[in-house]
């Protein structure tokens, strides 16, 4: 009880206030005053959508994407290792080239990382490690018969990595962060070349339905170019994501390929222990 | 800021690496594109080309050459789906459709080719107007308590509800008469919903593969089709399926599943076939196209691709059409009585 309530009173909101003043503060490394942050975007995009379960073609058109992302320091290695969670959404209604048919693509995916951090000087930090990706949706042709519909459900270890800068200009701070996650094993689920729904489901077909999937066979990435700078007493947050989703598995070929402008707010949350004389205020991941 | 040029560096670099990754194949939407789409994806996806090799002869390089033959640069769309669709016509396939805004290119030899065993007039003089619906089945006991039902189609709502109201409806009499003439399919699961009521067992009515890559000869391993006998009220007593020719697609799955349910007599003609489940696709164009994607094969693993033959081969007489008589189902009548 003691030690909860210590955590309650410890935990305080840390919104960045004083921002005038920032270009002057330090960093907190140490894990005595670790930092949370949380990210919140929303967006539009270009997608490109190709299932050759479903269609020969190429389908582009229109997306729009949430993203929600937390970024915690541990403890862990004094206070380098940090965990990140991305809850990435987005549906899309795309079109053939002939402009006479519709696809409907939604896709969830959900991202943990623990990332070390490499400081390499005040502004400048690398971030790497791994990161367990899921991802569900599915795929919709609207004009196809018996194979209308195509889901999506994988389960990958990727490599992610994050390079981030902090800079000042116009009297302002800002971060730059670029991220890349690649997955490098993984397994998802898929029919077979020419299998229907009818057979998986119904006649209980026990084939290829779970393969490996590798580099090779599901060349994917995610990416984020983000900037977060203050407006008046908010953290806005403005990204880019290129996101690729892409596998050839049972002979099936598959890609969704999205570009998404985002924009939304970050808020940072500090631990502060009380009496800390140490404290120091950190409204920007260094 | 160096580092910023490194942001960018590896942000242009990743993505141009993925950008190409995987894609489809270039199609060029014009004759000579559109045309090498559509005979490819029937290569690659179309199920019964050696079963079709061995019936009607079918080459299907032959015909790539064939009909590559009289592709122009300046044809017009409809001469383009008029040589497609002849080329499609090849295959005999009642399942294999070439969908434009103007037309659709078909293949109905299955029914046009034979006697239809069936007259409309005739047939509503059986039902009257007294008769009862439910969902789709259209039903009612004759004047010799034999029960009948109509089902035009499998894609209606059909449900166990309803199915077992019909059977209930019909449990004083002698033996009841499932015509599906005319019945050019719909959905496999009514199909076997409707069937699943004519067995108390668990019975073993067929197999079904599909194809595991491009080639001709890729296919998966048979997997069995069980019919599950119905939780809600399940046919003791004898019954006959009326087929005729346009008895296609998930209707002559239906006549496969009651061929091998006990009490059940198939009586009429060999039914239209159509034993591969269509997938659909499209061309450059924005055409569509459906063809047979996953073979279903009866309890003896024989394709039932041009239909399945009768328990009783029964005709429709002229003379009995003259009579206003339905021959077909004056002798399942007879053949239930007896």
């Amino acid at each position: 009880m003691c030690i909860q309530k210590l955590f309650l009173s410890i935990l305080v909101l840390c919104l960045p206030l004083g921002v005038e003043n920032l270009h002057a503060q330090e960093y907190a490394d140490g894990p005595h005053n670790r930092y949370t942050s949380h990210g919140l975007t929303f967006g539009v995009g270009l997608t490109n959508v190709f299932d050759s379960y479903l269609s020969p073609l190429e389908y582009t058109g229109m997306e729009i994407r949430v993203q929600r992302e937390t970024f915690r320091q541990t403890t862990f290695a004094d206070g380098k290792i940090y965990v990140q969670t991305l809850l990435n959404a987005h549906a899309s209604a795309t079109e053939n080239t002939a402009g006479n048919a519709n696809m409907y693509e939604g896709l969830l995916s959900w991202d943990l990382g623990y990332l070390y951090k490499f400081r390499l000087n005040d502004n400048f930090s690398i971030l790497a490690g791994p990161a367990l990706d899921l991802n569900g949706g599915v795929i919709y042709n609207e004009r196809n018969s018996n194979n209308p519909a195509q889901a999506k459900a994988s389960i990958h270890l990727a490599a992610s990595g994050m390079l981030l800068y902090k800079f000042h200009w116009l009297h302002k701070d800002f971060l730059l962060r670029y991220q890349a996650t690649a997955p490098f094993l993984g397994a998802m689920f898929t029919p077979e070349y020419g299998e229907s729904y009818y057979e998986i489901f119904e006649l209980k077909d026990s084939g290829r339905h779970l393969v490996v999937t590798t580099p090779f066979s599901a060349p994917s990435l995610r990416q984020t170019l983000s900037l977060d700078f203050p407006l008046k007493q908010t953290l806005i947050r403005v990204s880019y994501i290129g996101d690729f989703q892409q596998n050839k598995v049972n002979s099936l070929k598959s890609h969704v390929w999205s570009h998404a402008f985002l924009i939304g707010f970050v808020k940072n949350f500090q631990l502060v222990k009380p009496g800390d004389s140490n404290f120091k205020h950190t409204p920007l991941q260094p | 800021m160096k580092p910023v040029r490194y942001l960018l560096i590896c942000f242009l670099g990743l993505s141009g690496l993925l950008a190409s990754c995987v894609r489809g194949e270039d199609l060029d939407n014009d004759a000579e594109g559109n045309f090498k789409a559509l005979w490819t994806i029937l290569d690659e996806h179309y199920c019964f080309f050696d079963y079709k090799a061995q019936t009607i002869g079918l080459d299907w390089n032959q015909v790539y050459t064939t009909y590559h033959n009289r592709l122009s640069k300046d044809m017009n769309s409809m001469q383009l789906f008029e040589v497609l669709g002849e080329m499609l016509s090849e295959l005999q396939d009642g399942h294999v459709n070439l969908y434009a805004s103007h037309d659709i290119a078909r293949n109905w030899s299955w029914y046009e080719d034979f006697p239809a065993n069936f007259n409309d007039s005739v047939h509503e003089l059986y039902l009257g107007t007294d008769y009862k619906i439910a969902s789709g089945l259209q039903y009612k006991i004759l004047d010799d308590n034999i029960g009948y039902i109509y089902c035009p189609s499998f894609n209606s709502g059909l449900g166990e509800g309803n199915i077992s109201q019909v059977l209930q409806y019909f449990a004083e009499c002698t033996g009841i008469i499932v015509d599906v003439r005319e019945n050019s399919g719909g959905e496999l699961t009514k199909a076997e919903r409707l069937a699943s009521h004519f067995t108390n067992e668990r019975i073993l009515v067929g197999y079904m593969s599909h194809k595991t890559g491009a080639g001709h000869n890729d296919f998966s391993g048979l997997q069995e089709i069980w019919l599950e006998p119905s939780d809600g009220v399940r046919w003791q007593k004898k019954a006959v399926v009326l087929t005729n020719r346009r008895c296609y697609s998930a209707t002559n799955d239906f006549v496969k599943d009651m061929k091998e349910c006990p009490n059940v007599t198939i009586i009429g003609d060999q039914t239209g076939g159509g034993s591969g489940m269509p997938f659909s696709s499209e061309l450059p164009n924005g055409w569509s196209v459906r063809f047979s994607a996953c073979p279903i094969y009866d309890v003896n693993k024989n394709h039932t691709e041009f239909g399945i033959a009768p328990d009783i081969n029964v005709g429709m007489k002229i003379e009995d059409l003259l009579k206003n008589k339905d021959t077909l189902i004056e002798f399942a009548r007879d053949f239930l009585k007896n």
